[in-house]
C-alpha cells in the first residue's frame, strides 16, 4: 500500500514536472506565434483599410495571410456597419468562409459549432440568418449564446421572436438575449409588440423593457396596457419603458399605478412620471413622498423635484418634512 | 507500547496528508475546467456591449474607510472612474482620527446634504451625509466609529442600487472589474446572490493615482510566497468551490452582493472578526433554508489588487484572524453542519473546512515529528517515511506548480518569463516550509477560539453578564 | 498615394480622440483619404490638450475614453474662447435618449452611435465643415 501511494506520488510529480516543462516551451513558441501574428497584422492593416473603403485592394493576400486578414477584418466588422458590413460580407462570401462555416456550424464538436456561429456574426452576411435560427436550440449553451450574439451583430429581425422565447425558456442568459435585441435595433420591436400576449410573465416583462429601450412613443398604447398587467414585474417594467419612449400621452394612467399594491410598480411609476409627467401630478408625488415605503418614497420625490423645483424647496423647509423630500431639495439646490 | 502508537498514528498522518492532497488535486482537474469553461464563454460575453448596455444593473459601491488619510482620495477617484454604467461610491468614514474626512472635503468639494438613510440594519450614529459639488456619483457618509462590519451596514443604508459592491480601502480594483464581476448578475439576475473577484498582490507592482500600471513580482520572498499561494487559494480553491455550488468565501476586499438578501440576512456581522466570510455563510443558510434556488459564483476574471504584509508578525496575525473569522462564522452557523437540508454545502464543504482547516493543522504541523519519531524507534521504514513526505511535500509541490500552471494557461498577467521562472521556484519554496508554518498559525487560531468559548463560558457562568466576544 | 476625393479645403484638420486604436485607424483612413489633415488622441486629457494646441476645425470624440470623457472634453472646449467654435461629433456605443440630450446639452453638434459607418461619419464631416 505504502509503495504504492509512493510510486503514485511521484508519478503525479513527473508528470507535473512534465507539464512545467511544457508550459514553459509553449509560452516560447506563443511569444514567437503572436510576434508573427502582429508582424502580419502591421502588413495587412492597410489592405484591410482599403477593402473597407471599397477601393481594390492593392495585391493579393496571400495563403498563410488569409487567415489573418480574416480576422482583421472581422475585428474591424465589429465597430462598422452599413456599407463598410456589406463590403466585409462580400469578402467572406467572394473567398467561401461564410459557407465553410455554415458547414462547421455542424459539426459534432460543440466548440466548433460555437467558433463558427460567432465568426458568421463577425462576417456580416445576412445569407447565414436561418441556420443560425434553427441553432438557437442547440443543446450546448455557449453555441446558443454565440449565435444569438450573432444574429445581434446581423441585425436579424427575424430572429426576435426565437430569441426572446430563447429567454423565456431559460435557455439564453438575460444579457445575451437581451443584448442581441438591442444590437439589432428598433426593427426589433414590431416583434416585441406582439410579445405581450406571451403566457410567461417572464418573457412578457422582458418584451415590455426591451420595447422601452427600443421603441418610441407610437408604442405607448401596448405599453399602457402591460400597466394593467397581472404580474408586478411587467407593470413595473410597462412604466419604465413609457418613461423611457416620452409618452406624454400616458400620464394620467401612470398616475393611476402609484396607487398600486405593489411598492416596485409605484416607484417605476414614480420614476416615468419624472420624465413625462406634469404639474397634474406633482401633489400625489409629495403625498408618497411623505408617507409611503422608501423605495417609492424616494422615487417618488425625485419626481416631484424633477417637475416641480420650488414647490419641493418650498416643502421641504418647512418644519418636519419628509426626509426624502429634504434629500431631494438639497439635491437640487447642489447640482442646480 | 510507543511503537504500536506511533505506528498508528504515522499512517494516520500519511492517510490524512493522501487525502489533503489527493482533494485538492480533485479541485485542481474542477477548476481546471471552470477556467477553460469561462475563458470560452468570455468571448461571447461581450463586455464592452454590456458595458453600453442600458439592461446592466445598478451598483453602490461601498467604501468603509478608517483612518485612511494617505490614500482615501486616490481610492475614490479610481472607483468613480470604474468603467460601468451605472454606478455610484458611497465612502463611509468610520469616525477616523486622522484627517481622512478632511482629504476628501477638499479633493471633492463636499457639501453637506440631507440624505434619507434607510433603517433596516442599525448602526452606530451618523454624523452628516455629504455629497460632492464636482462628482454626481459620490456619497460620503460621516459616522462614529464601529467597526467595519458596522461601517458597511452604514454603506448599505445609504446605498441607492440594486447590488452593492463591498470593497477595502486599500484594495485597488481594474478598470473592468466592476463589470466583470457583474457578469453573473447580467446572465441571472433573479439567481445570483453574490458574486466574488480574485485577489492578487501589488507588492512590487507600479501603481500610479490608485491603479496598478505594470504587473511584476515583489521582491521580499515572504511577499512572493503569498503570490503563489493565492494562485493555489484563488484559482484552484474558490474556482473549484464555485463550480460545485458551495463557495464559502467572498473575499472582503472585492464582493458584490444583492442589497436586499444582505438586508433580509441582517448585514454584516460584528460579532466575528470574518464579517466577509460570515455573510456569505448566512446568505447560504437563508437561502437553503427558503429552499429558493440561487448562486454565489467566482468570477477568475475581475481584478482587485492589495498589498499583502511582508514581515512575519503582520502575516501571522493576518492568518490568525482570518482563521478566527473561519471558525467564528462555522460555528455560528453550525446547525449547517452535517445537515442534509444543506445539501452539498452541509454535508460535504462544511465538514471539510472542519476538518481540513481546523482539526486538520493540528495533523499537519504533528505529522512530520510523529513520523521523524515513528521511524528513529523504528515503528516505521524508511519507505514509509519516503511515502509520507511524498504525500505531504511532493503532492503538495504539484498542487503549487499546477496552480501556477492555471494562471498560465488562463490569465498570464506575469508576463516577464523571468517572473514566471521564478514563481516556479517559490511553488516548489512554498511546500517546503511556508505551507507547514500557515499550518502552524492555524492551530495557534483555533486554540484561541477553544480558549474564548472557554473564558465566555466562564464569565457567564460568574454572570458578568457579556453579551458576545469581542471583534 | 492618397486620393483626393472632393474639394475640400485640404488645410482642414481634424481632431480623432477613441482609446480604440481600430477606431483611430478606420477614421484617420478616411479622413485622409477625403483630403483631411488627421491628429490623434488616445484619451481626454490628450484630446483636451491637442485641441488647445492645435485648434482643429473639428473634433470627433469617442464619449467613454479614460481620463476624461468626450462630454467633459466638450464642455471644456465650449468654455476656452479659443476653442468654443470647434464643431464636436461624438460617437458612442450607448445612444439612450439620455445619453444624446447629455452630449447636446455638453455642446456636441452631432452624434454618432457605434457601430458607425466611416462613409456616414465622412459626409457628416463634409457637411458641418462646408457650412463654415
Amino acid at each position: 500500500m505504502v509503495e504504492f501511494l509512493t510510486s503514485c506520488a511521484v508519478v503525479l510529480a513527473g508528470l507535473g514536472g512534465v507539464a512545467a516543462a511544457v508550459l514553459g516551451l509553449r509560452r516560447l513558441t506563443l511569444a514567437r506565434a503572436e510576434q508573427r501574428r502582429l508582424d502580419a497584422e502591421a502588413r495587412l492593416i492597410p489592405a484591410a483599410l482599403e477593402l473597407l473603403d471599397g477601393m481594390e485592394p492593392v495585391g493579393e493576400v496571400s495563403e498563410q495571410d488569409v487567415d489573418v486578414f480574416a480576422a482583421l477584418l472581422g475585428r474591424f466588422g465589429r465597430l462598422v456597419r452599413g456599407v463598410e458590413s456589406e463590403r466585409i460580407a462580400e469578402f467572406f462570401e467572394h473567398h467561401g468562409w461564410v459557407d465553410y462555416e455554415l458547414g462547421r456550424l455542424n459539426s459534432r464538436r460543440p466548440w466548433r459549432r460555437a467558433t463558427a456561429a460567432f465568426a458568421l456574426g463577425d462576417m456580416g452576411s445576412s445569407r447565414a440568418i436561418p441556420a443560425l435560427i434553427q441553432r438557437l436550440q442547440d443543446s450546448e449553451p455557449d453555441v446558443r449564446a454565440a449565435v444569438a450574439r450573432s444574429l445581434g451583430r446581423l441585425g436579424a429581425t427575424d430572429a426576435v421572436e426565437s430569441v426572446v422565447g430563447g429567454f423565456a425558456s431559460g435557455r439564453l442568459p438575460g444579457s445575451v438575449a437581451g443584448q442581441a435585441l438591442l444590437s439589432i435595433g428598433s426593427s426589433a420591436v414590431r416583434g416585441l409588440r406582439v410579445l405581450n400576449e406571451a403566457e410567461d410573465p417572464a418573457a412578457r416583462a422582458f418584451a415590455v423593457e426591451l420595447i422601452g429601450l427600443l421603441g418610441d412613443a407610437s408604442d405607448e398604447d401596448v405599453l399602457v396596457e402591460c400597466l394593467r398587467d397581472t404580474s408586478a414585474e411587467v407593470r413595473a417594467n410597462a412604466a419604465r419603458a413609457l418613461g423611457r419612449v416620452g409618452a406624454e400621452g400616458a400620464t394620467l394612467e401612470l398616475a393611476e399605478r402609484l396607487d398600486d399594491g405593489v411598492v416596485l410598480v409605484r416607484a417605476a411609476a414614480a420614476a416615468a412620471l419624472a420624465a413625462v409627467g406634469d404639474h397634474r401630478v406633482v401633489a400625489r408625488l409629495v403625498e408618497l413622498a411623505q408617507q409611503d415605503e422608501f423605495e417609492s418614497a424616494r422615487a417618488a420625490a425625485e419626481a416631484a423635484a424633477q417637475l416641480d423645483p420650488e414647490g419641493v424647496k418650498r416643502a421641504s423647509s418647512a418644519a418636519g418634512s419628509a426626509v426624502h423630500l429634504n434629500e431631494a431639495a438639497d439635491l437640487l439646490e447642489l447640482y442646480a | 507500547m510507543i511503537r504500536v502508537a506511533l505506528e498508528v498514528l504515522a499512517v494516520a498522518a500519511l492517510a490524512y496528508f493522501a487525502a489533503l492532497n489527493g482533494i485538492y488535486l480533485v479541485f485542481t482537474i474542477i477548476a481546471w475546467r471552470g477556467l477553460t469553461s469561462h475563458r470560452r464563454q468570455r468571448r461571447y460575453a461581450a463586455v464592452d456591449e454590456a458595458f453600453a448596455s442600458p439592461l446592466t444593473p445598478g451598483i453602490s459601491v461601498v467604501l468603509p474607510a478608517y483612518n485612511e488619510a494617505a490614500g482615501i482620495v486616490d481610492s475614490v477617484r479610481s472607483l468613480l472612474a470604474l468603467r460601468y454604467p451605472a454606478h455610484e461610491v458611497v465612502v463611509v468614514n468610520d469616525g477616523s482620527r486622522d484627517a481622512t474626512l478632511e482629504r476628501l472635503r477638499t479633493a471633492f468639494d463636499l457639501v453637506p446634504i440631507r440624505k434619507a438613510l434607510r433603517d433596516e440594519l442599525q448602526t452606530a450614529p451618523v454624523r452628516g451625509v455629504f455629497a460632492s459639488r464636482v462628482e454626481r456619483g459620490l456619497i460620503v457618509v460621516d459616522k462614529e466609529n464601529g467597526g467595519k462590519a458596522d461601517a458597511l451596514n452604514c454603506g448599505l443604508n445609504a446605498s441607492r442600487h440594486e447590488y452593492i459592491c463591498a470593497v477595502d480601502a486599500d484594495a485597488m480594483l481594474e478598470e473592468d472589474a466592476l463589470i466583470r464581476v457583474a457578469q453573473p448578475v447580467l446572465d441571472d439576475p433573479e439567481l445570483v446572490a453574490a458574486s466574488g473577484g480574485i485577489v492578487r498582490i501589488a507588492n512590487g507592482c507600479t501603481v500610479d493615482h490608485g491603479r496598478v500600471v505594470d504587473v511584476a513580482l515583489p521582491r521580499s520572498s515572504l511577499a512572493r510566497l503569498q503570490v503563489v499561494e493565492y494562485f493555489r487559494a484563488f484559482l484552484v480553491g474558490r474556482m473549484g468551490w464555485s463550480r460545485l455550488d458551495a463557495l464559502l468565501i467572498v473575499s472582503g476586499a472585492f464582493g458584490l452582493f444583492n442589497r436586499e438578501l444582505v438586508e433580509e440576512v441582517g448585514g454584516w456581522s460584528s460579532r466575528t472578526v470574518g464579517e466577509d466570510i460570515e455573510l456569505v455563510i448566512a446568505l447560504h443558510d437563508h437561502l437553503r433554508r427558503r429552499g429558493e434556488r440561487y448562486r454565489i459564483d467566482f468570477v477568475p476574471d475581475p481584478v482587485c489588487w492589495t498589498e499583502c504584509p511582508e514581515d512575519l508578525r503582520a502575516l501571522a496575525s493576518q492568518r490568525r484572524r482570518w482563521q478566527r473569522g473561519l471558525g467564528e462564522s462555522l460555528w455560528r452557523h453550525r446547525r449547517m453542519t452535517a445537515n442534509p437540508r444543506y445539501g452539498f454545502l452541509g454535508l460535504v464543504a462544511i465538514p471539510y473546512f472542519i476538518v481540513f482547516e481546523f482539526v486538520g493543522p493540528l495533523m499537519q504541523v504533528l505529522g512530520y515529528p510523529i513520523v521523524l519519531a515513528a521511524f528513529l524507534t523504528g515503528a516505521v521504514s524508511l519507505a514509509f517515511v519516503g511515502a509520507f513526505l511524498a504525500m505531504a511535500v511532493l503532492l503538495g509541490i504539484l498542487l503549487s506548480v499546477s496552480a501556477l500552471g492555471l494562471e498560465e494557461l488562463s490569465f498570464r498577467r506575469y508576463t516577464r518569463a523571468r517572473d514566471t521562472a521564478t514563481l516556479f521556484v517559490y511553488a516548489v519554496l512554498e511546500n517546503l516550509g511556508y505551507r507547514q508554518l500557515n499550518d502552524f498559525w492555524k492551530l495557534q487560531a483555533f486554540a484561541e477560539l477553544l480558549r474564548r468559548k472557554g473564558e465566555w463560558g466562564e464569565m457567564r457562568r460568574r454572570g458578568l453578564g457579556l453579551q458576545s466576544p469581542p471583534s | 498615394m492618397n486620393k483626393t476625393e472632393d474639394s475640400s479645403p485640404p488645410s482642414a484638420l481634424i481632431l480623432v480622440a477613441d482609446d480604440d486604436e481600430d477606431i483611430r485607424r478606420l477614421l484617420r483612413f478616411r479622413l485622409e483619404r477625403a483630403g483631411y489633415g488627421v491628429i490623434e488622441a488616445r484619451d481626454g486629457e490628450e484630446a483636451l490638450a491637442l485641441a488647445l494646441e492645435h485648434r482643429p476645425d473639428l473634433a470627433v470624440m469617442d464619449v467613454m475614453m479614460p481620463k476624461a470623457t468626450g462630454y467633459e472634453v466638450t464642455r471644456r472646449l465650449r468654455e476656452d474662447e479659443s476653442t468654443r467654435k470647434i464643431p464636436v461629433i461624438l460617437l458612442t456605443a450607448r445612444a439612450q435618449e439620455a445619453d444624446v440630450s447629455r452630449g447636446f446639452e455638453a455642446g456636441a453638434d452631432d452624434y454618432l452611435r457605434k457601430p458607425f459607418s466611416p462613409q456616414e461619419l465622412r459626409a457628416r464631416v463634409h457637411a458641418i465643415l462646408g457650412r463654415r
